[in-house]
């Protein structure tokens, strides 16, 4: 008799995977989801802006997810999975909460309203204008990020520290891809006018 | 706007997807065609390494965050709470 495991029919049940008992949901969820806890931080802050926040973001997004735990299939994503709930508590419990400046999702700012470098100067000009960005203090650098609108500095943050593919960030941001790659780069391109103001001004060590 | 070469690909296109070549969300096809111009056009050239420099100084500045270790321990004491239930 050949054994045939691909197929559902196949044996008397054994392709299901038996049930998983709360004990061990709860072992593989402890074992598995709380060692992100430093990146579900990181991430936490960068949205919040504020230490206090961000802890209590990370505490509801593990309470949130282990009660939602059963639902998540197993194999999958669980990286982007966690910071999909980081995003989506973010969103209802917090946004509203704080006084942003920006009242509007990011991508509705058109192109015009975003500041523009003069980025097409040629020749010699290019390189002083990296290497004035290269000399910037890493101060500088997070208050520009801090300053730009939730939805860019989510988008970059994701990619750039946490590595993840515009894929996973559009799961986890809950819009398509296309909406990831204009974030990312419309990110960038306000930090890159935003520190091309602070090199100006000789905001050079990063500390006034 | 341009080098004043002509270009098998317009520079505006070359330059929305700066961000995606860069952090390598092109196709094979795109990555080649974007690298052609790149290397013949300067201000195009320009462009892409400002945005990598932009990258490279955020991840730099920001990088990766340990949270404190009392929300480790919170962490760990709710979720045992929750689990005990």
């Amino acid at each position: 008799m050949s054994a045939d495991l691909e197929s559902p029919e196949a044996g008397d049940g054994a392709a299901d995977p038996p049930p998983v008992t709360d004990a061990e949901l709860a072992s593989i969820f402890e074992s598995e989801a709380l060692a992100y806890l430093d990146q579900l931080y990181g991430t936490a802050l960068r949205m919040t802006r504020n230490q206090a926040d961000a802890e209590d973001l990370v505490q509801e997004t593990y309470t949130k997810a282990f009660a939602a735990f059963r639902s998540f299939k197993q194999g999958t994503n669980l990286r982007a999975w966690l910071f999909r709930i980081l995003r989506n508590t973010y969103i209802n419990s917090y946004r509203k909460a704080q006084r942003q400046p920006y009242s509007t999702s990011a991508d509705e700012l058109s192109d015009t309203q975003l500041l523009d470098v003069d980025s097409r100067a040629p020749g010699g000009a290019r390189s002083a204008e990296i290497e004035a960005l290269e000399r910037l203090g890493d101060p500088v650098i997070t208050e520009a990020m801090n300053s730009l609108p939730e939805d860019f500095r989510t988008a970059v943050y994701l990619a750039d520290v946490e590595g993840f593919s515009y894929k996973e960030i559009a799961e986890i941001m809950e819009t398509p891809v296309g909406t990831v790659m204009s974030r990312v780069h419309r990110g960038r391109k306000t930090l890159r006018s935003l520190l091309a103001g602070y090199g100006s001004t000789d905001a050079v060590g990063g500390e006034q | 706007m341009s080098c004043g070469n002509p270009h098998a690909t317009a520079c505006t296109e070359v330059i929305a997807s700066i961000s995606a070549y860069i952090d390598g969300e092109v196709t094979a096809e795109e990555y080649h065609v974007i690298t052609v111009h790149l290397h013949e056009c300067p201000p195009c050239g320009h462009e892409e390494q400002a945005h990598r420099a932009v990258k490279g100084l955020v991840i730099r500045a920001i990088g990766r965050t340990q949270a404190p270790t009392s929300l480790h321990a919170r962490v760990r004491a709710t979720f045992r709470s929750i689990e005990g239930q």
